[in-house]
């Protein structure tokens, strides 16, 4: 059997097709098409009005007239920050400030090597 | 520059060519929606609107059966794919498959030529997808391989692949047949 006998074979084979008229089914296809246009564009309206809306109420309120400004003193006192050693101090003020340790200069040679 | 009947989102296409070739892409559409001809007319409006609304774009890189052909393929595809994954947990349960060909009773198919053809058909029916496409696209679409291919999504050495063997199968059962 040569391709065009199976060709053949096959093609009549085939359950018959009768399709629908092309008119009928291509106005439900633009009728179809109008009508998701339609609502695209409905929807779109509806958001521009929307956003027109609520830019139009804001340029429309004036201002408050109640701004706060942030005042710089009171912000300098709102803050604070000690050392951790600060609370030693009071107690150990002069031994921290007058017995400061004296410490040996590494470059120096004792018994002839260097520390 | 349009043509008088040339659709406003779709310049290449034009009504009159999509009306020619309507009754072979309707046989298509009603081939991927399992013979169920409301779901072919509905696949069908669907492409029309895909058409119309410049979704699906014609450029000429195909003819424009070829492209028809694919989006009726592609909207099939997506269409089936949604009801495959929805119908996934009845057929857990069901042991009919969901791909099972619709029975044909067409007159005349009674005869002995009739069941013959209705062997033949049932043949080409139980091969593998691929090749059932395919086969159905050059011999009863009238599609070269190399378009049948592109309607298909693969390449033209895979679609003739598909088609060499499809070919031999058919040849082996109708040889059987006589």
């Amino acid at each position: 059997m040569n391709d065009q006998d199976l060709a053949s074979a096959v093609n009549h084979s085939a359950p018959e097709v009768t399709a629908p008229a092309f008119d009928k089914v291509w106005a439900n296809a633009e009728m179809s098409y109008l009508q998701s246009r339609r609502r695209y564009a409905w929807l779109a309206s509806a958001a521009a009005t929307a956003a027109a809306v609520v830019i139009v109420l804001n340029i429309g309120t004036p201002p408050s007239d109640n701004i706060k400004f942030v005042e710089l003193a009171e912000l300098m006192e709102s803050t604070s920050w000690i050392a951790p050693s600060d609370s030693l101090l009071p107690e150990h003020q002069i031994d921290l400030y007058q017995d400061l340790p004296t410490l040996i200069e590494s470059t120096e040679p004792a018994e002839g090597a260097l520390l | 520059m349009r043509d008088g009947d040339a659709l406003e989102n779709n310049p290449a296409v034009t009504r009159s060519a999509l009306e020619a070739i309507h009754g072979q892409v309707f046989g298509w559409a009603l081939s991927r929606c399992f013979y169920d001809q409301a779901a072919a007319e509905d696949l069908m409006q669907q492409a029309y609107v895909e058409l119309l609304s410049g979704n699906a774009r014609f450029d000429n890189k195909s003819s424009l059966k070829t492209f028809v052909f694919s989006v009726v393929q592609n909207l099939a595809r997506s269409r089936y794919r949604r009801l495959a994954s929805r119908l996934r947990l009845v057929k857990t349960y069901e042991a009919t498959s969901f791909e099972q060909p619709v029975e044909m009773n067409e007159p005349g198919r009674d005869s002995d030529q009739g069941k013959r053809n209705s062997a033949i058909w049932e043949h080409v029916q139980q091969l593998p997808p691929r090749q059932r496409d395919i086969v159905e696209l050059v011999f009863c679409r009238e599609l070269t391989v190399e378009a049948a291919s592109a309607v298909m999504g693969v390449t033209s050495g895979t679609g003739r692949v598909h088609y060499d063997r499809a070919k031999k199968a058919l040849r082996e059962k109708i040889g059987e047949l006589q």
